[in-house]
Parts: C-alpha cells; structure tokens; sequence
C-alpha cells in the first residue's frame, strides 16, 4: 500500500507545484483550472489509499510482503463472473443515446430503455452474488473463503 | 453463472504437488459469438481490442494511402479537396483514438493480469463495458462518411471556430464528437479497471517495485487518461453546446474564446502522445529483456523515467500553441526540453539491458530495434520542434507531419508489432513465421524511412501540411513521388504481417508455454493461458519470477 500511495499523492505534489508556477507566471485560466483538476484527482485517491494504509496499520499486505509466499494469500480473491450480456446492452444503448443527439428524439428513447434495462440487469446479476452459495449456479464454497482461522492466521488476506 | 476464486492454503510452491490455485465452477461456457460478445475474460477482452484495433489501424491507413495518391504528383485530382480535409481528419482521428490508445489497452487487457499473477482484472463486466463503448465509438466515428455532407473535415484538432456549425454543418461533425467521447469513456473505464487491479490483485510477494516494466508503464499511462481523457470529454461537451444550443464559449463571434478551446483540447492532446508511447516503450523493455537473456537494466531508474516523463508530460501541452502568441513561452519550452532527458535515460537503460547480453534477433527484437531508431528520429526532432524560434518558422509545415510519424510509427507501429511477434505465441499456442516477419519488417522499416525521410526536407522548402495538391513550379514534385512509393512500400510491408497472421493462426508451428525462455510470469501458464489463469505460481522473489525457477543457478540480484 505504501508505494501506491506515495505514487499518488507524488504526482498531486508534482502537479500542485506547477500549477502554482504556472497561475503565477501566465494569465491563463483554462490551463491553471485544469491543472488543479488534475492535482485534485491524485490528491483524492493517494488520501484515499493513505486512509486505507491508516485502517490497515501499516500491516502490509501480502502482495506488500518481500518474502511473502503464495499460500499467504489463501482465501477469497474476488468474484469473477464468466459471462455477462448486460454490458453489451449498455453499450449498444450508449450508441443509441449519441445517434439520438444528432437525429432526435426516438433514437434517444431507445437508447435510454437499453441503458436502464441493462443496468438494471447488471445490478440483479451483482444482487446475486450475495446470494451465492444458495444459487445452484455458485459454486459450493463460500463468499467467506476457508474457516476463519487461517483467515486469523494471515494478516492481509481480506480485501 | 459466477465464479470465486481461491488462493491454494497449501505451500504453493511451483512444483508438481502444489495445490491448484483456482477452483472452476463447472458449467456451460459460451463459445463462439455469444463468447465474444459476452465474455467477461480479460483475455478474450484484450483480444478483441486489438482486433479492433488493428482494423482500425488497416483502414486508417487506406485514408493514408489514399491520400498518398493524390500527392503523388501536382495538380492532382484523384481527391476533390472536401475528400482529401475527410481523409486528413479522419485518418488522423481513427489512428490516435481507435489504433494506437486502444491497442495498447488491449494488450494491458490481455498480459498486465498475466504478469501480475492476477486471475482476471478487477471489474471483469466494466472490461467488457469498456469494449463496447470504444467499438461504438469508432462505429459512430466512421458513420460521418455516410451523411450528406461527410464526415469531420477540420483536421484531428478541430480549431474553433471552424468547428462551430456556421462553419462546419452537418452531422459528421456530430458524429465525430461523440464517437471521441465514446471512446474516451471507454479509456477512463479502462483506467479505472487496470490501476485497481494493479493495486490490488497483485499475487503475493509480487511487490510494486517487482512488477514487470510493462506493468508499470501501462499503470502510469493510464494514470495520464484519467487525467486527460475527462477534460476532453468536457471541452467536447462545451462544442457541442455551442454547435446546438446556442451558446458561445469557443466563438468568437458571441464573446467566446478560441483559445479556450485550444488550451483545453491540448491540455489533452499532449498527454495523449504520451498514451500513444509509453506502452509501447514497456513491450520493447520486455522484448530487450527477454532476447538479451538479462534483468532491465537500472530498473529503478525506469520506473523513474517513466513516472517523470508523465509527470512532465502534463505541463507542456502549449508547446502546440506557440505560434498563437498567446502562451508563456518560456515555460512551456522549458518543460518540453526536460522531458527529453528521461527519455534520454530510458535510452540508456535499453541499450544497457541489450549490453554484452546474449542477443537473439528475430522478428520481435528486430521490431524493438526499429523502434528504438524511428523513434529516436522523432525524438530529435520533437526536440527541435520545442524550440520557439525555430518552431515559428516550421510550425504546421511537412516537417512537423515527419515528426510526428517517426514519433508515432516509431511506438504505435513498431512497438505493436513487435508486441505481436513476442506475444502471439501466449494468445494462440502457436509461433509467427520467422521468414515472413523479417521480411515484413525489413520493409516496413526502409518504407517508413522512405515515406517520411523526405518531409522533413519538403516542410524546409515551405509545403505546408493539409493541402491536397500543390502547383507543378512549387518544387516538391520528386520528394513527393518519394514519399507516395514508400507510402506503398508500407502497406505491403504491413500485409505481410497480416498474411502471417492469418496463416500461423492455423498452421504456425507449436509454440509450447515458453517458447522464448521469458522472464516474467504471463510465460508461467499454457499457452493460451487457461480460464483465470494460472494452475501454479513459482515463488516471487525479484522482478523476473520465472527465470529464477527456471534458472536456479543464475538468480536475480535483488536490490539494485
Ligand atoms: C501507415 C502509414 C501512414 C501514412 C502513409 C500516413 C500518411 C499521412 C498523410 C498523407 C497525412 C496528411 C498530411 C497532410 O496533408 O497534412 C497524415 C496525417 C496524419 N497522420 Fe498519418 N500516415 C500513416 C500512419 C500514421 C500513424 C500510425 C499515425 C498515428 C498513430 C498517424 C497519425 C496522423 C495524424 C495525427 C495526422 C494529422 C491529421 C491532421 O492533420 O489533422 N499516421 N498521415
Ligand atoms: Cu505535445
């Protein structure tokens, strides 16, 4: 977690400094405005990391460890769902709301139906893994990963 | 159907006993169209980027090859100068937007996951989100040649305001905003996507500072599109306001401000340069690498050329704007000619890796060597560019269209193909024809020359960029000529890759899991790698995981 947010909140140092520099010396507000945009951005996710690293302790994670070994990692890793339509159809939607900025109303219409029913599914389908391992389709072990104890034993190993 | 995944609790050594780290759900899998257009792997994702990609890439150099034609001698009237401003714009819009940003995304799409040791990326739906905006986006784009008035027509930066709608009516221009901003969605979702799973589906032990160069430079480029890609997207919004609702923030006419535009749309348009780079620039570290049987050398340091280069990158977007009169000169000048000096260091760092290594020079490294030269051309040039004195005289003349070839040739071309060459054999189990790729590149390597060697010289004696034909008197016949034969010398060079392509996709020989002895982990699993990846890991002990399992005898120091 360290580097990361040092990564971060380096690059919001580097960009505030220029755009300090560069507020002062050129009258130009567009660029300053951006500028401040941009250290805003890296100045909101490095905090956002250094809070992370903060609730962590500083206790790093195995992907944080030298010498860590791969079981150091056991557990859940994340959900990972193989196949989804719903994208397409949110995309497919996208396309219809441009089109229907330039040609007018009903394209936007259909636009908007694919995007919200889309999303709609997207959401039910994510509603779903909550449910997992009563769903037939989920497989046997748990959301949770292994018993608690190894999960105890390997700091790190939620995410 | 869904799917969680497990990390072995058992040793996880890379050895035969290891516990399998994934756990499959059985199940029906789509295949086919359905896989295609479903399918949440960040492989089959990462594949249909640079399929598309790469078609992108065909068609936009047609346009090119179109245009060439019409150059190839004064007074010529292949094109009609409305056809030649579409060609202009369009070429130089699809190559930028839909070849050279989304084929590096593509490639982050299909190996950044592997080389982590990652089962997948972190939002495998948004991933597959991401595709369909950006084919939209490129489909919307091209549909502009459809409509009455055809497409976009005022060059790939669409100065105001010649971009407002006195100027410019019809929808093509409509067309061609919103396809940009299609695909600039799809590259902040990708953004969003790739920098997540880099910070948190790293495998244990692979620490930031062990992470493959190519990691880290897809990282910090997609560092740079969240920063650009939003203020593009909002400075396209503002045009669109002034095109349809009677606003005027870019039109003068009403009290708006051009350089409004001008600034906001190159606050973006440099950094994107450098998203057209920096990938690239981590392939061939990987390429260099791996054919000279040696750690990167000054690892560190790399990561610290590229982090600077991107820092700096965002402070010299008016180094476009020079001749305009209305930027701080000084500043701008002052950041351009520093950021040669990381790129300077990465230099080094390349020819130290290659350095009394053991050399094997096929068709990837010859592409990563070609790389290197183009690119340095460009370099040289761009430092000459950054230069206002000198800049005033050159600006907008066929010296910068060299330029920015050689720059750009150089990484998205070279570096894509070189990609192609060292990773084909993970996408599909099989090898490229080593004869054909030489000779491919054999010839696309004299053609670009060819092609754009002799710009430099037409921009010196005054052709100005953007003209579709030029008087017979003007004395720019013969460098023209020059550059057309190349121009097709190009496109056949580039149609031996494809021809390769199609047939080693068949008929290639069997390439095995590590055919080139790689270094990092995304040659640990099969060739292609299997549903999430990875069977077993080796140990993470240093940034080439791979080779110290396989050479025990030779590991990595650690720790310079
Ligand atoms: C395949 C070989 C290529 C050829 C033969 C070619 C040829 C051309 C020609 C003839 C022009 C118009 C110059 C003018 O009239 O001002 C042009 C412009 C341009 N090209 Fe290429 N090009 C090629 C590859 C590329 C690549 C790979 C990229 C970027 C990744 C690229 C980006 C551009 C851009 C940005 C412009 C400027 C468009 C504008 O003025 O608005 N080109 N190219
Ligand atoms: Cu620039």
């Amino acid at each position: 977690m360290r580097v990361e947010f040092r990564v971060c909140l380096g690059a919001a140092l580097f960009l505030g400094i220029i755009d300090l520099i560069y507020w002062f010396t050129s009258n130009d507000d567009a660029g300053t405005a951006c500028l401040l945009f941009s250290f805003f951005a890296y100045a909101l996710i490095g905090s956002f990391l250094f809070l992370q690293w903060r609730r962590r302790k500083g206790i790093p994670r195995p992907e944080d460890r030298d010498d860590a070994e791969m079981s150091d990692g056991a557990g859940e890793v994340g959900f990972f769902p193989a196949a989804s339509i719903w994208p397409a159809g949110i995309g497919i939607g996208a396309v219809f709301l441009a089109i229907g900025l330039i040609y007018g109303v009903w394209y936007l219409f259909i636009g908007g139906v694919f995007v919200i029913g889309s999303l709609i599914g997207f959401m039910v389908e994510a509603e779903a893994r909550e449910e997992g391992p009563d769903d037939p389709g989920f497989p046997a072990v748990g959301p949770t990963g292994p018993d608690p104890e190894t999960r105890a034993a390997t700091p790190g190993t939620s995410r | 159907m869904t799917l969680i995944q497990e990390r072995p609790s058992g040793p996880g050594l890379y050895s035969e006993e290891a516990e399998p780290l994934t756990q499959i759900v059985p199940g029906p899998r789509p295949r086919g169209v359905v896989k295609f257009i479903t399918s949440t792997d960040h492989k089959q994702i990462g594949l249909n980027y640079m399929v598309t990609a790469f078609t992108g890439f065909l068609v936009s150099g047609i346009m090119a090859e179109l245009m060439r034609t019409q150059l190839a001698g004064p007074d010529n009237h292949v094109l009609t100068a409305n056809a030649y401003n579409q060609l202009v714009t369009m070429h130089g819009t699809v190559m930028l937007f839909v070849f050279g940003g989304p084929f590096a995304f593509g490639l982050a799409n299909y190996i950044l996951p592997l080389q982590i040791g990652a089962p997948d990326m972190a939002f495998p739906r948004f991933n597959n989100l991401s595709y369909w905006l950006y084919l939209g986006g490129f489909l919307v784009m091209m549909s502009g040649f459809l409509t009455n008035n055809g497409a976009a027509d005022f060059g790939w930066f669409s100065y105001a305001p010649l971009s407002e709608a006195i100027h410019t009516p019809g929808p093509g221009v409509d067309m061609w905003i919103l396809g940009i901003a299609l695909t600039g969605f799809s590259g902040i979702f990708t953004a969003v996507n790739v920098i997540t799973t880099v910070f948190t589906l790293r495998a244990p032990g692979m620490v930031m500072f062990r992470m493959p160069i190519f990691v880290w430079n897809s990282m910090v480029t997609l560092f740079l599109v969240l920063l650009a890609f939003p203020v593009l997207t909002a400075a396209l919004a503002l045009l669109w306001c002034d095109r349809h609702l009677g606003t005027s923030f870019y039109n003068p006419v009403g009290g708006g401000q051009p350089m409004l535009w001008l600034n906001l749309f190159w606050f973006f348009g440099h950094p994107e340069v450098y998203i057209l780079a920096l990938p690239y620039f981590g392939v061939v570290t990987e390429v260099f690498a791996t054919f000279s049987k040696k750690p990167v050398f000054g690892y560190k340091g790399m990561i610290a050329a590229t982090l600077s280069i991107a820092g700096l990158s965002m402070g010299v977007w008016a180094h476009h704007l020079y001749t305009t009169g209305a930027v701080l000169l000084p500043f701008f000048a002052a950041l351009s000619l520093l950021i040669a000096v990381p790129t300077g260091i990465k230099f080094f760092n390349w020819i130290g890796t290659m350095w009394q290594g053991v050399l094997t020079l096929n068709t990837a490294m010859l592409f990563a060597i070609g790389f290197l030269i183009i690119f340095l051309c460009g370099g040289i040039t761009g430092v000459m560019l950054a230069q206002p004195p000198l800049d005033f005289q050159l600006h907008n003349t066929y010296f910068l269209v060299a330029h920015f070839h050689y720059v750009l040739l150089g990484t998205t071309v070279f570096g894509a193909f070189a990609s192609i060459y060292y990773w084909f054999p993970k996408y599909t189990g099989r090898l490229l024809d080593e004869r054909l790729g030489k000779l491919s590149f054999a010839i696309m390597f004299v053609a670009t020359n060819l092609t754009y060697f002799p710009m430099h010289d037409l921009g010196l004696r005054g052709m100005p960029r953007r003209v579709f034909t030029y008087p017979a008197n003007a004395g720019w016949t013969f460098l023209n000529q020059l550059a057309t034969i190349g121009a097709y010398l190009l496109g056949i060079g580039v149609l031996f890759t494809v021809i390769n392509v199609f047939l080693s996709f068949r008929r290639g020989e069997i390439a095995g899991d590590n055919p080139w002895d790689g270094q990092t982990l995304e040659w640990a699993t099969s060739s292609p790698p299997p549903e999430h990846n990875f069977e077993i890991l080796p140990p993470i002990r240093s940034e080439r995981p791979l080779w110290d399992a396989n050479h025990p005898d030779q590991l990595t120091e650690v720790g310079h």
